[in-house]
């Protein structure tokens, strides 16, 4: 496997962010910010708006899995040699602690495996100036879903 | 809907960000997400974001065991695990949920969405939740 990301995979990323960053309502409300992109990895800076706090005042977990199910799946972009559509088979999240809402935070990507069809990534959020960390995770993807419109996703 | 469960979700922000709804139907809650573009992952596909449905079936989790404790109780979700079964399309979502145990610290709450038929799911997933037994709510 190459270090260097496919030309027209680096294309289609940065696209993605262009659009990511600029029309898409809910990346856009979470002011996505693109830090390291290499093959198999992909580091972001995201807020965590009040929009998404839970009952107790501190940003609810969906917000993280958001976030980890989002940047996890760019990152298995990086790692593909030919552009082809990707799905969610399954995700794990650990919420470790507490985030208060306006807070920035990094997420980092690591595509760690691609067998049969199927890619394994991990990471983590952390807050971006104290660099605690507030969940860790896990998913599995499936590469080259068929069908983009009906049929099942995997 | 009971008052606490009014009341939980008129203060979660991430709730009305989900348009969350619960009806009673046989006994039971049933819970809904009200679509929204904003629930939209990938445009080119038009489906649900799958990080919406983690949130979506999240909030019906804790709304489940919430049901389920005395009134001074607070929930806090340690982990979960989802499994993405089917596509989804852009449109509401509907939920269940269930409480496979409960401890004194701990809950083990199950729960699945669907869309067009409650036979096929497209979402189902397992929360583990930590239970306060002692903080206001």
């Amino acid at each position: 496997m190459t270090r260097e990301i496919n030309p027209a995979i680096g294309a289609m990323l940065k696209n993605a962010r262009d659009w990511l960053t600029h029309e898409h309502s809910l990346f856009r409300s979470l002011k996505l910010e693109p830090m390291l992109i290499g093959k198999g990895k992909a580091t972001f800076a995201v807020d965590l708006p009040e929009d998404f706090a839970g009952a107790s005042g501190a940003i609810h977990g969906g917000l993280l899995t958001i976030i980890m199910d989002s940047i996890f799946g760019l990152c298995v972009f990086t790692a593909l040699d030919k552009l082809k559509p990707i799905a969610t088979i399954n995700l794990r999240s650990d919420y470790l602690a507490d985030a208060a809402p306006g807070e920035r935070v990094i997420c980092d990507a690591d595509c760690i495996k691609i067998l049969d069809e199927v890619a394994f990534v991990t990471g983590k959020v952390t807050t971006k100036n104290s660099g605690i960390i507030l969940a860790s995770g896990s998913g599995a993807f499936m590469v080259g879903t068929r069908g983009l419109t009906k049929a099942s996703r995997l | 809907m009971t008052d606490k469960l009014r009341t939980f979700l008129a203060q979660s922000n991430i709730a009305n960000w989900l348009g969350f709804s619960i009806a009673e139907e046989n006994g039971a809650l049933r819970y809904a997400l009200s679509f929204d573009e904003q629930h939209i992952g990938n445009p080119a596909i038009r489906a649900l974001h799958g990080g919406a449905i983690a949130a979506f079936l999240e909030v019906a989790a804790q709304c489940e065991l919430l049901n389920a404790l005395p009134g001074n109780a607070a929930v806090r979700t340690v982990n979960l695990d989802i499994d993405y079964l089917a596509s989804s399309r852009a449109q509401d979502m509907y939920g269940r949920a269930r409480i496979t145990r409960l401890g004194r610290r701990i809950a083990f709450v199950e729960a699945e969405g669907w869309q067009e038929s409650k036979d096929r799911p497209v979402s189902r997933a397992r929360f583990r939740l930590r239970i306060d037994a002692n903080t206001q709510t």
